[in-house]
């Protein structure tokens, strides 16, 4: 117990400072005395007295300093007294203190706002009950390890898996609308995702608005532990064929639309027009395991109240939705993935047709993160290792900055030394100045980083749909962020604060005593490292820059790429199919060939097309193609599966529409065209695959799909069909913008089928004069669906490989800005520091008569030296990265001149700035005062 | 020749100094450095400054207490008493050392047989 007794002793002095030094002082001064008086009395003189008595004792303050660790906590109250030295030496100093802390926080801020998106999306648990014990299940083919499930399937799984406690299903969405939720108004344009190039499709003024939803097996909530705000949730009872209809709001929604009235549980509400009990709200911002919250929660069985053939819930090929599930206690995910394993084979063995090479993929449900393929891995660490560069950066501008106030602070140190201060105190002491700055920055980079957060989100929020719901990602600082960014503070400030500490402690004692450090003494290693750590940042900056300006201008290709028809006098519409058995549904063909009249008929308009997806990047559909003739052989049970082309329903008039040139045969005839006669139209690279030099136009060839996989809206499970070519069309890049489509397939679409609804309108003059007027005539044809219009060429943002090029240009330009900034305010560092050094040096050489200009020069050159040594290292870096980033440059030259030459001569421009402004103070300096300076 | 004088370790100096207390009762950092000088006969050898942290350190254990005074010559000084607690904790020191040595001396002996 004695050790506490001694701590609490200690602990107590730390509050009691004052008068503790005065009573030491007071209490070994009268010893001393007492000593001096006994030499006295023994004959000695006063001096030989006191020499005597100082001798005995031994060294006063060395006994003092020995009794104050004894007294008190020597680490802390070292601690205090740096950390008041250290920010006595910043406020005699400010210029320095508020550049290292501000290149500091930037770095670390950066730094935080791409950790946070992590932690929220991969590392933070769901907000439900035990979200270790979650699960997803994926359906498992050769292709894709991360497939939706059948819903038979989803049954299947549900009855025969002990290994899981629950297991529920969240269905893909449909389209639903309602009667109570008012129309769009004026389409508003979201800023700066405008401003990138990223443009989504408006609704329609007046057209219904979509409701953002859900469909999820009855035992959903449950399963989540979930709590309603108001009334009750979804329970297994109201997820039975025949069930009362009800429904769940979120708190979203019922803020919204509702006010959050109280008394909304028990009313109805229609949606696709069926009424719908509400029987209760969720809270606001929960979206279960999902990332979005939408608008309305229903039960899978409500599906076929909405209007969905019952048949689709019991077609075993075709994809229903998302599986997840509880573990029960005990049992770990390579369990439950075995027991799935041996689930599938006995699927596979009782339904071969659709459930062979079928298997189950099971991961971890607790966080949000979708699984993540190696592609996107690669994402997520090059971002991440591109902010961790821009901190290093960061941190070699300020180790940069405090080499330089530590050369002028040999003197100092040398005297500390000369008194007999160990190592490890004076390296206490140098690190907890860096820490100290670390730290201020450290927390100014956290308000930074929220800022950044608050601004990234809410332009993301402002320009998405609503209908695509609310993203509830957890963003708000925790102590998790507090601890990582601090972390990296931390690391940061003994980073750049140790090896300026350490060049300190080397240097010759002899010569900092008396030159001060002047660089008429051997020249200072200090220098070099400063020159490597300038290098470093400016190699760095020159590779982000170079990288952000292929991408940026990669991008801007992607956007001028001629996709093989014309896109730019085109109007996309889509109105969107009911899918459920109303009226509308039944006269939806009469609404879709009167509308094309009536587009037909408005001014400006040169043809309308129907298809069943746009021909941009969107709404791919694959299907398998072979020649007629090859299927008749015994064969071709043991060939291969031909590879799958993508496929489109169109009108006839959709090539002229488009002008897509006809290379070979005609278009579909109005007449095949609504019987949906059994003939096709392939692209010349098709036609080219599969009859080398011959014409295609005649032949036959069969067309289908063997395994479960999308469809066109109504298209359902087909057999193999076979089909004559009547034309070749020129290859046209629909499917991935970077280059033009393997093959494709042109399959006449009747207007009575189910997946039209998209037109393509060719207008004379500009595209979007005509939303206006279109508006107007779906209000008067009465289409209560949501109605999308925009132009077509904005929809080549959606491609997904644009959208990386150009997210990824835009991050690079921004941490290569705030690189070359930091790197900016680098340079013009050493050399301010140099020139006060070289002092003595410049004075004598303009006092020997070398002009002003022959001074700066000689400055600068020494300035610049490792700006030039950076630029060459990081454009053979760069040189390395353009190849990596080859494959979303859209065609661009990865070696392309002007991003290189335009980078580097900026570069040398900026340095060259930065470092000229300190140099030409260093001829004014005054030859005579220079030379006395100390 | 001077005569060696040997290191004084602190595990004997806290012996020392809690031995010269029991002796001379309460006691000013230099009349116990005084003491210490007269009774080795000079023969160890000792910074007196150093007794101070060791009058803290016997303090912080709770085996002596210190109040302020006036020494001899009218000065401010603090006196030092043993405790209850140190005339224990002494008793204890000086056994187990006097133990330690009569282990050492057969084992020097020990030669001899």
């Amino acid at each position: 117990m004695d050790w506490l007794r001694i701590l609490l002793s200690r602990l107590k002095t730390l509050f009691r400072r004052g008068g503790l030094e005065e009573n030491l002082d007071a209490e070994m001064r009268s010893h001393l005395e007492m000593l001096e008086g006994e030499y006295l009395r023994r004959g000695r003189s006063p001096e030989e007295a006191r020499y005597a008595a100082r001798r005995d004792f031994g060294g006063l303050e060395q006994a003092k300093e020995a009794f104050r660790e004894q007294r008190g906590i020597p680490f802390l109250d070292n601690l205090v007294r740096d950390v008041r030295y250290g920010a006595r030496l910043m406020r005699k100093s400010p210029g320095f203190a508020i550049v290292a802390v501000l290149t500091l926080a930037i770095g670390i801020a950066v730094n935080t706002v791409v950790f946070t998106a992590f932690d929220a999306l991969a590392l933070r648990s769901l907000p439900v009950k035990e979200p270790e014990q979650l699960a997803r299940i994926f359906r498992a083919t050769p292709g894709d390890r991360y497939g939706a499930f059948s819903y038979p399937d989803y049954l299947y799984y549900r009855d025969h898996s002990k290994d899981f406690s629950d297991l529920t299903m969240m269905a893909f969405g449909m389209d639903l609308t309602s009667s109570e939720v008012p129309a769009s108004g004026q389409a508003t344009l979201p800023r700066i995702a405008g401003a990138l190039g990223f443009h989504m499709p408006q609704f329609l003024q007046g057209s219904a608005q979509p409701l953002g939803n859900a469909f999820i097996s009855g035992n959903y909530f449950e399963m989540l532990g979930t709590q309603p705000l108001l009334g009750r949730l979804l329970r297994p009872d109201d997820d039975r064929a025949g069930a009362i209809p009800v429904v769940v709001l979120s708190g979203n929604f019922w803020r919204r639309q509702f006010h959050a009235n109280s008394n909304v549980v028990g009313s109805v509400l229609h949606l696709n027009g069926i009424a719908f009990v509400i029987v209760g709200v969720t809270h606001v911002d929960y979206a279960g395991t999902a990332d979005t919250v939408g608008d309305v929660w229903l039960p899978i069985s409500a599906k076929i109240a909405l209007g969905l053939p019952a048949q689709q819930l019991e077609d075993r090929a075709a994809l229903a939705g998302w599986v997840g599930g509880r573990l029960k206690p005990g049992v770990s995910l390579q369990d439950a993935a075995a027991e799935f394993h041996v689930l599938a084979s006995h699927l596979a063995a009782d339904y071969p047709d659709t459930e062979a090479h079928a298997g189950a993929t099971v991961v971890s449900g607790r966080t949000y993160a979708p699984p993540l393929d190696g592609e996107a891995w690669t994402i997520v660490v090059i971002v991440m290792a591109a902010v961790a560069l821009l901190l290093l950066i960061a941190c070699a501008n300020v180790a940069g900055l405090l080499l330089a106030r530590s050369a002028a602070r040999l003197r100092e140190i040398a005297v500390r030394v000369s008194l007999g201060a160990s190592s490890a105190r004076l390296l206490q002491q140098l690190l907890t100045e860096s820490i100290t700055i670390a730290v201020l920055a450290g927390a100014l980079g956290l308000v930074l980083a929220g800022w950044m957060l608050r601004l990234v989100i809410y332009e993301i929020s402002s320009s998405l749909p609503s209908y695509w719901g609310t993203i509830v990602l957890q963003i708000s600082p925790d102590i998790r962020i507090f601890s990582y960014t601090f972390g990296i503070a931390l690391i940061a400030g003994v980073a750049f604060g140790l090896t300026p500490a350490l060049q300190s402690l080397k240097p010759d004692l002899n010569l900092a005593l008396k030159d001060g450090g002047s660089l008429f003494g051997p020249r200072l290693r200090g220098s070099h490292l400063r020159d490597v750590l300038v290098a470093g940042q400016i190699a760095a900056c020159v590779v982000l820059l170079i990288s952000s300006a292929l991408l940026l201008r990669g991008s801007q290709r992607a956007l001028k790429t001629d996709p093989g028809f014309d896109i730019k006098g085109i109007l996309f519409l889509h109105v969107a199919h009911p899918e459920d058995a109303t009226e509308l549904s039944a006269r939806f063909p009469e609404v879709v060939r009167t509308l094309e009249r009536h587009i037909g008929g408005l001014p400006g308009v040169q043809g309308v097309a129907r298809a069943s997806r746009p021909p941009i990047a969107g709404g791919q559909r694959w299907t398998t193609v072979s020649r007629a003739s090859d299927d008749r052989s015994p064969e071709s049970e043991k060939r291969p599966a031909p590879p799958e082309i993508g496929y489109s329903y169109v009108s006839g008039n959709y090539f002229d529409v488009l002008q897509i040139p006809l290379l070979r045969g005609r278009t579909f005839t109005p007449a095949e065209v609504e019987a949906s006669a059994p003939v096709a139209i392939v692209s010349e690279a098709t036609a080219h695959q599969l009859w080398p030099g011959e014409d295609a136009v005649g032949k036959r060839i069969m067309v289908g799909k063997s395994q479960p996989a999308s469809h066109f809206i109504g298209e359902g499970q087909t057999a193999p069909v076979e089909r004559e070519i009547v034309g070749v069309v020129r290859d046209v890049r629909s499917m991935d913008l970077r280059k033009p489509d393997d093959g494709y397939l042109y399959l006449p679409s009747s207007s009575a089928a189910p997946w039209n609804g998209l037109f393509l309108i060719r207008t004379a003059g500009e595209p979007t004069t005509l939303l206006s007027p279109l508006a107007d005539t779906a209000r008067n044809l009465h289409i209560e669906t949501p109605t999308l219009a925009g132009a077509l060429s904005s929809m080549v943002s959606f491609d997904p490989y644009f959208v990386i090029s150009r997210i990824g240009g835009v991050l690079s330009t921004i941490v290569g800005s705030l690189g070359l900034l930091l790197g900016c305010m680098g340079i013009y560092g050493m050399v301010s520091y140099s020139v006060i050094q070289r002092t003595k040096e410049i004075g004598i050489r303009m006092a020997l008569g070398a002009q002003s200009r022959e001074v700066q020069a000689l400055v600068l050159r020494n300035g610049l030296r490792p700006v030039a040594i950076g630029l060459a290292v990081g454009v053979a870096a760069s040189l390395g990265v353009s190849q990596v980033l080859r494959a979303i440059l859209f065609g661009l030259d990865p070696v392309d001149a002007f991003s290189f030459v335009g980078v580097s001569v900026l570069l040398v421009m900026v340095a060259v700035i930065s470092g000229w402004l300190p140099a030409r103070r260093a001829t004014e300096v005054d030859p005579l005062i220079a030379l006395r300076y100390e | 020749m001077e005569p060696e004088r040997s290191e004084v370790l602190q595990g004997t100096l806290d012996l020392i100094v809690l031995k010269t207390l029991e002796t001379m009762g309460p006691q000013h950092g230099y009349g116990i450095a005084v003491r210490i000088q007269q009774v080795s006969e000079d023969l160890l050898k000792l910074n007196q400054g150093t007794l101070y942290p060791a009058l803290l350190r016997l303090e912080q254990h709770g085996w002596i207490t210190s109040k302020w005074g006036v020494s001899e010559n009218n000065r401010k000084a603090k006196f030092y008493s043993l405790t209850k607690r140190g005339r224990n904790q002494l008793a204890a020191e000086a056994a187990s050392w006097e133990r330690m040595a009569a282990v050492i001396a057969r084992l020097l002996g020990a030669e001899g047989t």
